[in-house]
């Protein structure tokens, strides 16, 4: 028996310690947001949050996840509006929007570590967040502009 | 921490001769009636509990192997190259465990390493620094221990075979090795220097896992914090010999010991984790100081620490290296793929929970183990920073993989010569996992 | 309206599962006002935006492509995959547009498999092209019949109702689109020949096409984790399963298969050996399990021994040096243009250039690895997964799993990814035969990213031999060129291939591009079919098909060509974009002809300040352009890249790409500003970071840890504009990637002088270069 805390919840699974952190949050709990890319993580699709952290879940053991505590993409903010959400909106930042769970986990981590990040630092810590679709451009533009917002900056559009 | 103190018994070659044996001859000490926890105050247990989580009783004293024992009730497997040894029940079940031992019998096998039987105990138990401590906290320490719940448990027989079975030469051993009775105050030092070496050198017993070990397994006298390897992992130096950049601090050490993670230096994982959680972490913060300032005396941070900036500017760069602009490396891309989005750094120091490798203890170590280790097994949330978790690649990654990754960061985020003969170590490591920690999939 | 009661019902029949399983969860405590988050019911129906559910009764069905609800809620059914390019969007623009329809009321509903759909096929860049006359009709039959009714309601005739935004006006009474529907009974339905006819507002009349401000109704659900992809699909009662893979493609044969191992893991419950009437699929064990972990543990567990097929030794060399072999002999292959006068024009040539050009294998590596959930109820097999060619597998899998097409229905889903990837379907197939075999239970089968890429049908390596001739004054007076690969098209969709001029069948996705728009006198093009490639793996459609890897040949072959005449190698195009003969372009798909790529090409000089710039010594220009995919549907594009080459490393970086389309109208600014960006760097990736090699009969990479695509750092800065155009809108998935290849090779070349004749570039080629010049 493993638990943990899930988007503000206490959760109990009885599952085998190996079990990698995705699939228990995917099937065990139901909550799809969460994506299998490459199960190596390398790819950054099952990006979550532990303990405020972006951290691959497909290579997380559920074990390692006793006691923590845990963000999804759907316990971000209650109403799916956390500035980057908003700006990924704006920006129109998915295509076929797979990745864009695991880049909008990982971008909101960045902006703790970096509030104001520059393009090096952006590149950097969304190194792991591969996009087939190549939305990078965008991705670089929501991450300045949710910055920006949260600063409280004059809206630039 | 235990196992490679275990290899201790290999000790001794059986010294003949009548005054040999008069030494080592103890007599049994009577049993007694299971004493009522009425014997004790609850200030005397509390106190007993605390130096019972530094001392790190549970920790050998708990079966891990296979099914997870109650704690305290022993059981706990040794592998030694010469066979297992399986820990003793300490909870105080009058049958199996030490109902039946006085606070004398308690009190000589922390000195002395005797069993209440008169038999001599192996030093994987660590009596050698146990019995630095004062009465007062021995008799804490049995206070807390005898009014557990006794949990009826028998051990497993050790299959630690012959000559190294005759419990008789382990007297040998102590008679060159023990230092016994309560430390010295060092009058030449402060008033926490004392405390901190009082704790580092008997309860917690620091030297135990940091210190080499000659061939008769005790720790050598010629480099004391010296760092060993233990359970497949390094315990890297405590003293100046120590090779990360940025030199030990007292506060350094304080976070790590009380937190789990030095943000100059990395995080305790494995044996040192166990150290930490559960240990250190219940102690009084203010006996945590005391240890963090003994040690960073041994490695002379003081007079080191002026270097520290330069070391910090360098590493800062180091850091971003090869993340900024488009990169065809392959084994760049492995380290930017999997690792950077963690532990890249910018700007002037390292961002708490962003452990900096270029600053990490297991990329600076004369070899690459721990830094296997960390890959292949991940830390939990219990483990070093608690409350957030480092992925296991055991799946990810093939040891050439692992080569890669290592061949580069000791290339890239040190200045160290290059690390050999990688891959093989690399499947070595491997090998002694008992499992793949997580069921991923490549 | 009985067509869309049917379809609810079928859709009510999904929502058997609950939004937590029961497994081994419990939920302990909730504190006051948390949010668990927004769990939902997979499989529930694919409609954007998320909150709206399919019209209820009295909605009004004008044609099968929209209905128009009693509150006035349009629902427009699209049947192309979802995969990025916000098709929904972009499609219900044009009919919305037309209809003159109150956006704000619009949805958008991803349809499952039904015959009255006809071709369900998303790739190509078709879509938009595709779509666009049907869409405008429909929009206008339905604009027609609402007008005709409202009219009546409002006492009037139809030539007095003026329309705008969902409104009908006459004079000074108004009623809207819903209250036609919920107060009147319009009933006019259009026959396809009535609806040709009906009138189509002009360009300068729409309000929704061409609109910058609109936005993607899918993309709120991609930012909070509420987009279903087939592999969120959950089935009540459902087991997983993963897939042992053989060790060839094809041939393989499984000797036996030991579980005593896999019987160990918690959760297994057995395996299958697939056996498939299709013989698409071949040598498959599957594996079962209570949940994915297991399933994935196990069939690491599970002890295969096959006898492999004949390819296990088969190498990438081997297949190109066959493809060489091809080209060489005379005989074979398919011509698609043979001019007269070729051979003479050869023969009597002053000089003859020829060159090789190879492109290497690349792998689709879609982020969501292919999978289907199938089961099988009341007779009828529903496969649920995401998929870009619905019409093309049916009657696979109705062959596999030998049992009537009206028996099998796919139910669609985002995908997560497509590429090209899912053009395919043939990960369907064991999921189905899987499920069949436990009696219709339903079996949830996902590949892992290794089987995924294993299983691949992926680019297939390619070889180019371009040849031209010269008369005594420089004057080109033929060209010749040949490709061979593996056909996609051929293995997978026969019928679907076009005819040469000698009435041969081809592979228009693997010759496509060689057949470029230049004036190059007596041209021959001709395409070999590369038997060896197709023994060893499933050639597949990749992002841009055979454009992304001809262009390689074609346009750095001109820049050749240019340069030893010592010709400006942009004027030189412009040169040859002249729009003669064939070349001149025909209405209403590629009217201007190669005169539009001339333009295009002017308009990228002029933005890249092209042959005015000076740069840092080893860095440079290098252009290249193309008529994106096909000759039919022609995206005029051309993209400059800016390079800068490491004489120490050979490392090449790209430091800006410049790119101008015209694409003819231009449905969705934002959207093909988007596709284009995509495209561009898929190019980029596949010149620079990315590519694989077969390694004994299957591709050697298999994960992240050695394939190494494009990522955020390696992007460069973009410029990309659209010419302003109000002809008919074509393709923007794909032209974006098949100009940045040359585009870059030929950079390389004006930075250093190295030319690289095969894709990707790599450094240790660049240094070899570097050295022997």
């Amino acid at each position: 028996m493993t638990t943990f805390r899930l988007n503000g919840r206490d959760v109990t699974v009885d599952v085998p310690d190996d079990t990698p952190l995705l699939w228990v949050i995917r099937d065990e709990v139901g909550l799809t947001g969460t994506k299998f890319g490459c199960g190596i993580g390398m790819c950054g699709a099952c990006t979550i949050h532990i303990g405020g952290r972006a951290t691959r879940s497909c290579v997380t053991p559920v074990s390692a996840a006793e006691g923590a505590d845990i963000t999804t993409i759907e316990g971000i903010d209650p109403e799916g509006n956390h500035p980057v959400q908003q700006a990924w909106r704006e920006i129109q930042v998915p295509q076929c929007g797979y990745c864009q769970s695991g880049q909008i986990m990982q971008a909101v981590s960045l902006l703790k570590d970096y509030p104001s990040p520059t393009d090096e630092e952006i590149d950097a810590v969304m190194a792991g967040s591969l996009c087939r679709c190549m939305t990078y451009i965008r991705i670089r533009e929501a991450i300045k502009k949710a910055a920006a917002n949260a600063r409280g900056d004059a809206s630039n559009g | 921490m235990i196992k490679r103190i275990a290899a201790a018994i290999v000790g001794i070659g059986v010294a003949g001769g009548v005054g040999f044996l008069a030494y080592a001859w103890y007599p049994a000490i009577a049993p007694v009636a299971p004493p009522p926890p009425s014997t004790f105050t609850a200030a005397q247990i509390e106190r007993g509990r605390v130096l019972a989580a530094g001392g790190y009783c549970a920790e050998c004293h708990t079966r891990t192997d296979g099914v997870r024992g109650v704690e305290l009730a022993g059981d706990y497997k040794m592998d030694t190259p010469f066979g297992a040894i399986f820990s003793s029940n300490i909870t105080p079940d009058p049958e199996t465990g030490i109902g039946r031992w006085s606070e004398a019998a308690f009190k000589r096998a922390m000195r002395k390493g005797i069993s209440r039987d008169g038999t001599q105990l192996f030093p994987a138990f660590p009596f050698d620094h146990f019995t630095h401590m004062t009465d007062e906290d021995i008799d804490a320490v049995y206070a807390f221990l005898m009014t557990r719940q006794p949990v009826h448990s028998v051990k497993r027989d050790n299959t630690v075979g012959f000559p190294f079975n005759i419990r008789l030469e382990q007297a040998g051993w102590k008679l060159l090795f023990l230092h016994e009775g309560p430390l010295k105050n060092n009058p030449k030092q402060d008033a926490e220097w004392n405390r901190g070496a009082y704790f580092a050198e008997g309860l917690s017993h620091c030297s135990a896992c940091h210190t080499p070990r000659n061939l008769m397994g005790a720790e050598k006298a010629s480099a004391p914090y010296d760092g060993a390897p233990v359970d497949n992992w390094i315990a890297p130096p405590l003293n100046d010999h120590n090779p990360t950049p940025v030199v030990w601090t007292e506060d350094e050490y304080f976070k790590y010991l009380r937190f789990g993670s030095a943000p100059l230096h990395g995080s305790a994982a494995g044996p040192m984790s166990p150290v930490v959680h559960g240990g250190l972490s219940e102690m009084p913060e203010s006996d945590v100081h005391a240890i963090a300032h003994y040690l960073a005396e041994i490695d002379h941070s003081a007079t080191r620490v002026s270097q520290d900036p330069k070391a910090i500017a360098w590493a800062m760069k180091a850091s971003m290296k090869d993340l900024v602009g488009p990169q065809v490396n392959p084994n760049a891309k492995l380290y930017a793929g999997a690792c950077a989005a963690c532990h890249a750094n910018a700007g002037p120091q390292p961002v708490e929970g962003r452990p900096d490798l270029a600053l990490n203890n297991a990329l600076w170590l004369d070899e690459p183990t721990n830094l296997f280790q960390v890959i292949l097994r991940g830390i939990g949330t219990t483990e070093g920073i608690s409350t957030v978790s480092m992925p296991s690649f055991y799946h990810s990654f093939s040891d050439a993989d692992l080569a890669r990754l290592a061949t580069y960061l000791r290339a890239t985020r040190t200045t160290l010569p290059p690390w050999t003969d990688l891959e093989k170590k690399a499947a070595d490591v491997r090998k002694t996992l008992p499992a793949p920690p997580v069921a991923s999939s490549h | 309206m009985g067509r869309l009661n049917r379809f609810r019902l079928g859709k009510d029949g999904r929502r058997e599962q609950s939004t937590l399983s029961r497994r081994g969860f419990l939920v302990t405590s909730l504190g006051a006002g948390v949010m668990f988050g927004f769990a939902r019911p997979a499989s529930a129906n694919q409609i954007f935006p998320l909150d709206k559910a399919l019209p209820g009764d009295g909605a009004f069905e004008p044609t099968i492509w929209c209905s128009i609800a009693p509150d006035g809620e349009i629902t427009v059914n699209i049947i192309r995959a979802e995969m990025g390019q916000h098709i929904g969007t972009a499609l219900a623009r044009i009919i919305a547009d037309e209809m003159e329809a109150d956006w704000s009321k619009v949805r958008i509903n991803y349809v499952d498999t039904d015959p009255k759909w006809g071709l369900m096929v998303t790739g190509g860049s078709w879509s938009v092209w595709m779509t666009w006359d049907v869409f405008r009709q429909a929009g206008a039959a339905t604009r027609t019949a609402l007008v005709e009714e409202a009219a009546r309601l409002l006492g009037t005739t139809p030539d007095k109702c003026t329309v705008a935004n969902g409104i009908v006006t006459a004079g000074t009474k108004q009623i809207s689109f819903g209250d036609i529907v919920a107060k009147g009974h319009p009933s006019h339905s259009f026959t396809p020949e009535e609806m040709a006819k009906l009138p189509l507002k002009p360009a300068s009349e729409r309000r929704l096409i061409g609109n910058a401000e609109i936005k993607a109704l899918d993309i709120p659900a991609k930012t909070n984790g509420t987009a279903i992809y087939g592999i969120d699909v959950k089935v009540e009662g459902m087991v997983y399963a993963r897939p042992k893979m053989p060790p060839t493609r094809y041939g393989s044969k499984v000797r036996s298969v030991d579980d005593t191992d896999a019987k160990k893991i918690k959760g297994y419950e057995r395996y299958l050996i697939i056996e498939d009437p299709s013989e698409v699929v071949q040598g498959w064990v599957v594996v079962l399990a209570k949940t994915y972990s297991a399933a994935i543990r196990a069939a690491d567990a599970l002890k295969v021994e096959w006898t492999p097929g004949e390819t296990i030794h088969t190498s990438e060399a081997d297949i190109q040096d066959r493809g060489r072999e091809l080209i060489k002999n005379k005989d074979g292959g398919v011509y698609i243009f043979n001019d007269d006068g070729v051979d003479q024009a050869f023969s009597g040539a002053h000089t003859v250039m020829e060159q090789e050009y190879t492109c290497a294998s690349v792998l689709h590596y879609q982020l969501e690895p292919t999978n289907a959930v199938a089961f099988e109820k009341d007779g009828v097999y529903e496969i649920h997964a995401g998929n870009q060619w619905q019409s093309l597998i049916l009657p696979t899998l109705a062959k596999a799993l030998q049992v009537p097409e009206s028996k099998v229905i796919l139910r669609s889903y985002l995908l997560g990814g497509g590429f090209g990837r899912r053009l395919n379907g043939d990960y369907m197939i064991p999921a189905a035969l899987a499920s069949k075999a436990l009696g219709g239970k339903p079996v949830k089968l996902i590949l892992t990213r290794s089987d995924d890429m294993q299983f691949d049908s992926f680019r297939s390596p390619s070889v180019q031999r371009v040849r031209m001739a010269f008369d005594g004054s420089d004057r080109i007076t033929g060209m010749d060129y040949q490709a061979a690969a593996g056909w996609p098209t051929g293995v997978m969709a026969e019928a679907f291939m076009e005819k040469g001029v000698d009435g041969k069948p081809y592979d228009q996705f693997a010759i496509a591009g060689g057949d470029h728009w230049y004036e190059v006198g007596a041209f021959r093009v001709r395409a070999l079919r590369n038997d060896l490639a197709e023994k060893t793996f499933r050639p597949g459609w990749l992002r841009s098909v055979s454009p992304g890897w001809t262009s390689w040949g074609v346009e750095c072959f001109l820049d050749e060509v240019a340069h030893r005449q010592k010709k400006d190698p942009a004027q030189f195009r412009l040169d040859l974009l002249t729009a003669q003969g064939r070349n001149k372009g025909e209405a209403p798909d590629s009217v201007g002809g190669a005169l539009r790529q001339a333009a295009v090409v002017r308009r990228l000089m002029e933005k890249s300040n092209w042959g005015k710039t000076t740069l840092p010594k080893d860095t440079a220009l290098g252009l290249a352009t193309t008529a994106g995919q096909e000759r039919g549907m022609p995206t005029w594009i051309g993209c400059v890249a800016q390079v800068h080459v490491d004489r120490s490393t050979g490392v090449v970086t790209c430091q800006k790409l410049t790119i101008v389309v015209d694409a003819g109208t231009v449905v969705d600014p934002d959207g093909a500003k988007a596709q284009t960006e995509g495209a561009a760097l898929w190019g980029l990736s596949m010149v620079l970071f990315e590519n694989t090699e077969i390694v004994n009969g299957l591709p050697v990479d298999r994960n992240l840890n050695t394939y190494t695509p494009l990522r955020i750092a390696d992007t460069p800065e973009m410029d990309i504009e659209f010419l302003p155009s109000t002809e008919k809108p074509m393709g923007l998935g794909e032209p974006g990637t098949t100009v940045v290849g040359p585009a870059i090779g030929n950079a390389i070349f004006n930075a250093v002088g190295v030319r690289l004749r095969h894709m990707p570039v790599r450094p240790a080629d660049v240094l070899r270069g570097l050295q022997g010049s």
